[in-house]
């Protein structure tokens, strides 16, 4: 399977990666130039964390090989597909009970600012072919994706 | 493997150029489009806020305001208006400079070459001199003491320019600017931390700086260096790569102040000069254009045959120029000199020389070229220029490109000789788009840059459309080199043109887009239009007329664009700039501005659908007009 | 090789899949009461009308015919024979084994009060059939009474009010949701289903509850002499492993069926998995053990080590809570509360480790909590503000990208 490989040391906190996520997940068309940043409607699926240090650390969903968010979903709406091996999430199917939440490890996952009724969750941009915008926007190479 | 620096170059609207600079082998611009290709979007949206140590302050739906509160809309425009007081210093500074040299000119019994100018403008100032010198100094005076005013003194001269509705509107709206200066500062002052936050408040500051921006900064600039260098001649004349003559000791000139080096210029055709470049092995000297200094000199070619080759190119085609081989030296006095050129000019050897110290190349020697110490400075440049060649031919290898370009490009348009061509008169141009045959009249100008859609790109494939749909191109400014290089000022181009138009360009022997020069000459557009008003006897808005600045590149750009706003002329931008963050700057400037000057800016990075918005406009401002 | 999974639940469905992944050729064989595959989490969902038995289904589409099995529905078992290996129905039919897994779950306690047992309208949560009485009982009833504000007893109430009800909720304890929340949080949720016109009476219990001669209990007296009318009544007082089956099976139980790690009984080839075991009752924990179990009823040696239970996440009214761990103050605790006006949290430390979590309102990234409070990892070093403690404090890259823990 694909997945993001995260060189910490590399980034700067720069955040273009959460722009990339917005704008490749907002549901109006548009372009990043009209990309309404107050809306969390288009909240980012990734997160830049900051150690005690102050160390940027960036956080992406690893698409776990035993994913926790899906053993703890109770709805069928999170699932690990199984040929591109990336964990998806089928919003119709959610049953908005969280669990998935409380289970990831490295706190990925988020209910849905604006509704609470969904999970913010990668879906490592399936609808562009998985090539992940977030990594296409890193000015870095922070960010990579690697076949594992 | 080849030779080539790398193959990622961006894409050129000037297809010729586009190969020669991918297959170079030293990195240019063209080369660093790519890897900067990845844009901050905070940055794009215009809500990253340095402002203080709190920041820098990101806009996202968790955090939308800066710590100090600020909104997106107070960043955004804060952002604006430092970047347009910014812009119009720059303006302002070469105003300064130039009626400081009409100054000494007149002063030390100089000649002046556009007697018809000077005598415009003292009647226009209300300036009754006998003498022609003391008349010439006299207006340089006029103009130099309302760029020195306080803010809080409105300049004079403004209601003597302006076009009268125009002027009544700015009052009205209170933007009459103070002194030019003043106001680049009172802008600057006004943006800076936790002073202003009101968006609506700053972006009337926008506008009225665009008014001294466009007043003085681009009218009066012209207007000046006609009185001292002479009047614009229309003419054809070669532009491109082909214009660099290898047997002469060329000189690559950047920027946008004509009048600095014109003793220079001129020391370079005397016969004792010319002895010393012949001893060194050249033929003479020869001045190659480029950036809008070059318009310049192209724009008033007719004055300079001997000394200037042509315009080769424009801002994103200086580095080509120089990696031909065939330039011995760069004088710059003022952007938009590349920082990019210093590598080049340092691997072939070519003397870099700044005259100006406010642009100030890194690796070039600064020579001040003072209107005292010029005869001592001249003779210095001249004989490092000299050792340059020297040195340096022989062991730089030649890269020339001598098909590039065309022999045949309209050049000398300005409202003066236009008319003049005309037979005196506005009145056929106006029969012209009262019968339809020019549908209307698009001022497309300003710069170039390589990211919409790649070097002037999106400045050409607009000028095509619009010039199918019958509607006649003015230009202005570095996008004047890009689409004139791509051969759309030559005669030849008028078989591009929608029928109507292309008849009227064949009966008269034209092209059907119009080159007026470097970007100070949408000043001269502006003339154009304020006599097409006048004529008319209706307001700018009225007019069938669209600006586009369609691949705008800084901050000056900016300002210009704020008079075009302040003219209440609809203006088209390629890429927005930086405002996009905030919802308020969003709808002052594409909507609420129809309302307060008649002026809208529309965003739009498509060719086809912005000519489609520009033509929609055009033929509501007929349909108003009831033509 | 005969597999024989009993129930339908989550584990029983987890262990289906982990015995195909391991086993080609095997017969797998599920036998249920159930007659739809459902969530018993989204049992709210049913009763409140947003969604059809279809809708609670948490498996793929394709289930059974994916992973070929063999699912007999609406059958229950009356008896498991591990010498023999053999199971009955409730139809007379018996059947071989030769692995066995109980998944069969637990069933609604109603407690001996008053004829709370015998009444007809009076149902526990606990499965699709209960919820689909509920909805019936409902068409006619008006007032409803639940008692137990637990979450069970919560997600009937919330699906009723969706119908109109007009709804009673009697709590022993002084607060709603005691044994997941304080009292603070627990309010916000008081107010939000009295602002939806639930009443709830709190610190009373049912004490007295006659049928009337249709069958049905009208009225429920309380241990201060409150009468609560009521044509429906829902009883959420927990759940009993289901048990019964097993009574002459000679298999150890105790609350429910004992099992060791990997989850087998004291009977050869008979394996247990899910609330049957009596060892947590939340989703993830039962999805862990079935596949737990159906890797060692494949010969693969799997162990269950993840057992930690104490954690659940509420969302009612858009309101979301996640609690882990303590939430009860002790002796040498430290408190630590952040609250605004979209969020309460507080964290309970003893020793520099973290006891337990309870964030309401905002629980974006809490993941890492169960992790940290399960694995009694010393936070004490870490110089920031607790709550703004994250995965970034323990970041580490491993094997092909893997997240890792650096403690």
């Amino acid at each position: 399977m694909k997945r993001i490989i995260v060189e910490y040391e590399k980034c700067d906190g720069c955040k273009n990666c959460s722009a990339a996520c917005m704008q490749a997940h907002r549901k109006t068309q548009g372009t990043i130039y009209d990309l309404d940043l107050t809306d969390p409607e288009n909240e980012s699926r990734n997160f830049i964390l900051k150690d005690a240090k102050g160390q940027y650390k960036p956080l992406f969903c690893r698409h776990c090989d035993d994913p926790e968010c899906v053993k703890s979903c109770m709805s069928g709406a999170l699932y690990k597909d199984p040929e591109s091996g990336h964990v998806l999430y089928d919003e119709t199917r959610c049953g908005s009970c969280f669990m998935c939440v409380m289970n990831c490890p490295f706190g990925v996952l988020k209910p849905d600012t604006a509704t609470k009724t969904k999970v913010i969750k990668c879906d490592f941009c399936a609808d562009a072919g998985n090539e992940p915008s977030c990594v296409a926007s890193c000015p870095k190479k922070a960010i990579y994706v690697e076949e594992v | 493997m080849n030779q080539c620096y790398s193959c990622t170059t961006c894409k050129s609207a000037d297809k010729p150029l586009q190969e020669f600079i991918a297959g170079l082998p030293m990195e240019t611009s063209h080369h660093r489009v790519e890897s900067q290709s990845t844009k901050c979007a905070f940055g794009l949206q215009g809500v990253c806020c340095r402002l203080c140590s709190n920041g820098p302050c990101r806009i996202t739906p968790e955090s939308p305001r800066g710590i100090c509160g600020a909104s997106a809309d107070t960043i955004v425009v804060r952002n604006l208006l430092r970047a347009v007081a910014s812009g119009s210093g720059c303006y302002i500074h070469v105003v300064e400079n130039t009626a400081l040299n009409v100054k000494n000119t007149a002063k030390t019994k100089g000649q002046i070459k556009g007697i018809g100018t000077l005598n415009r403008l003292a009647a226009l100032f209300g300036i009754e001199e006998e003498d022609v010198h003391k008349r010439a100094e006299a207006v340089a005076d006029a103009v130099l003491k309302d760029l020195y005013l306080p803010e809080y003194e409105k300049m004079a001269l403004t209601e003597k320019l302006a076009y009268k509705p125009r002027y009544d509107k700015w009052k009205e709206l209170g933007l009459l600017p103070g002194g030019a200066k003043s106001e680049v500062f009172h802008g600057v002052v006004k943006c800076s931390t936790n002073l202003n936050s009101d968006p609506v408040n700053m972006l009337l500051d926008c506008l009225k700086l665009g008014i001294s921006t466009g007043i003085y900064g681009l009218v009066l600039t012209n207007l000046l260096n006609d009185v001292v260098l002479g009047e614009p001649e229309i003419r054809f004349a070669p532009v491109g790569l082909r214009v660099i003559d290898p047997d002469y000791i060329n000189i690559m000139i950047t920027g946008h102040q004509h009048s600095m080096f014109t003793f220079l210029q001129n020391r370079l055709t005397d016969q004792d000069v010319k002895e010393k470049a012949r001893k060194a092995g050249a033929k003479g000297f020869k001045l190659v254009g480029c950036t809008c200094v070059g318009q310049d000199l192209q724009l008033r070619g007719a004055h300079y045959t001997e000394i200037f080759d042509g315009h080769a190119g424009n801002n994103y085609t200086s580095e080509a120029i120089l990696a031909t081989g065939g330039i011995d030296a760069v004088i710059s006095e003022f952007n938009c000199t590349l920082p990019g050129i210093e590598p080049i000019c340092d691997e072939l050897k070519i003397k870099q020389i700044c005259i100006d110290n406010v642009a100030k190349k890194a690796n070039a020697q600064l020579k001040e070229f003072d209107f005292e110490n010029r005869p001592a400075v001249t003779e210095e440049i001249i004989d490092e220029i000299l050792e340059a060649y020297k040195a340096r031919r022989g062991s730089v290898p030649m890269n020339l490109l001598k098909e590039h370009g065309n022999d045949a490009t309209l050049t000398g348009v300005s409202e003066t000789s236009l008319k003049n061509f005309l037979g005196g008169t506005w009145q056929p141009l106006i029969d012209l788009i009262v019968s339809g045959d020019i549908k209307g009249v698009a001022g497309v100008v300003g710069c170039s840059n390589l990211t919409a859609g790649g070097h002037d790109v999106l400045t050409v494939d607009l000028v095509k459309e619009l010039i199918a749909r019958d509607i006649i191109v003015l230009t202005a400014g570095c996008s004047s080199g890009g689409i004139e290089n791509c051969g759309l000022m030559t005669k030849e181009a008028a078989k591009l043109a929608g029928p109507k138009l292309r008849a009227v360009c064949e009966k008269l022997g034209i092209p059907p887009v119009l080159n007026f020069g470097p970007c100070l000459a949408i000043g001269r557009l502006e003339i154009v239009a304020t006599e097409l008003a006048e004529a008319l006897h209706v307001d700018l808005p009225e007019l069938p007329l669209v600006l586009s600045a369609a691949q705008w590149l800084e901050e000056q750009a900016l300002a210009d664009g704020c008079y075009g706003l302040a003219l209440g002329l609809p203006l088209h931008l390629g890429l927005p700039p930086f405002v996009t963050g905030s919802k308020t700057a969003v709808q002052v400037l594409t909507q609420d501005m129809k309302e307060l000057t008649g002026g809208q800016v529309i965003i739009n990075s498509d060719a086809k659908a912005s000519a489609d918005i520009l033509e929609q406009i055009i033929l509501e401002k007929r349909q108003g007009l009831h033509i | 090789m005969k597999y024989v999974i009993v129930g339908a639940g989550v584990a029983g469905i987890q262990a289906a899949r982990a015995i195909r992944e391991q086993d080609q050729t095997g017969e797998i064989l599920m036998i249920s009461a159930d007659v739809h595959v459902h969530s018993r989490c989204m049992l709210h969902k049913f009763i409140s009308g947003e969604r059809d038995e279809a809708g609670l289904d948490f498996t793929e589409r394709d289930f059974f015919d994916k992973y070929r099995i063999n699912w007999k529905k609406g059958l229950r078992v009356t008896a498991v024979l591990p010498d023999k290996k053999e199971i009955r129905l409730d139809s007379g039919e018996t059947l071989s084994y030769d692995k066995l897994l109980l998944a069969n779950g637990a069933d609604s306690f109603i407690p001996p009060v008053g004829q709370l047992r015998e009444a007809s309208n009076v149902y526990g949560l606990r499965n699709l059939s209960d919820a689909q009485a509920i909805v019936k009982e409902a068409e006619t009833a008006k007032r409803v009474l639940v008692i137990g504000s637990g979450l069970v007893g919560l997600d009937a109430a919330y699906g009723l009010i969706e119908r109109g009800k007009k709804l009673t909720v009697v709590e022993m304890a002084d607060r709603i949701l005691p044994v997941q929340l304080d009292a603070h949080a627990a309010k916000a949720y008081e107010d939000l289903f009295e602002k939806a016109g639930v009443r709830f009476v709190l610190e009373r219990k049912a004490s007295e509850a006659v049928c009337q001669p249709d069958g049905k209990i009208h009225k429920v007296i309380l241990d201060n002499g409150e009468e609560i009318p009521c044509d429906l009544i829902i009883v959420a007082a927990g759940v009993r492993s289901s048990l019964a089956c097993l009574e002459s099976s000679g298999i150890d139980c105790q609350r429910g069926v004992t099992v060791d790690s990997c989850m087998r009984t004291s009977a050869a080839d008979v394996y247990a998995a899910g609330d049957v075991t009596a060892l947590s009752g939340i989703w993830p924990n039962a999805a862990d053990q079935g596949r737990i179990a159906g890797k060692n009823m494949c010969g693969l040696t799997a162990r269950y080590t993840d057992t930690y239970a104490i954690k659940n996440t509420i969302n009612f009214f858009g309101l979301v809570t996640l609690c882990v761990g303590r939430i009860q103050k002790e002796e040498g605790d430290q408190v630590y509360i952040r609250e605004d006006q979209r969020q309460y949290k507080r964290i309970l430390v003893k020793d520099g480790r973290v006891e337990g979590i309870l964030f309401q309102g905002n629980i974006a990234g809490a993941g890492i909590w169960q992790y940290l409070i399960k694995n009694q990892i010393d936070v004490s070093g870490i110089d920031k503000d607790i709550f703004d403690i994250n995965y970034g404090d323990f970041y580490q890259v491993g094997d092909r990208g893997k997240y890792e823990w650096a403690v």
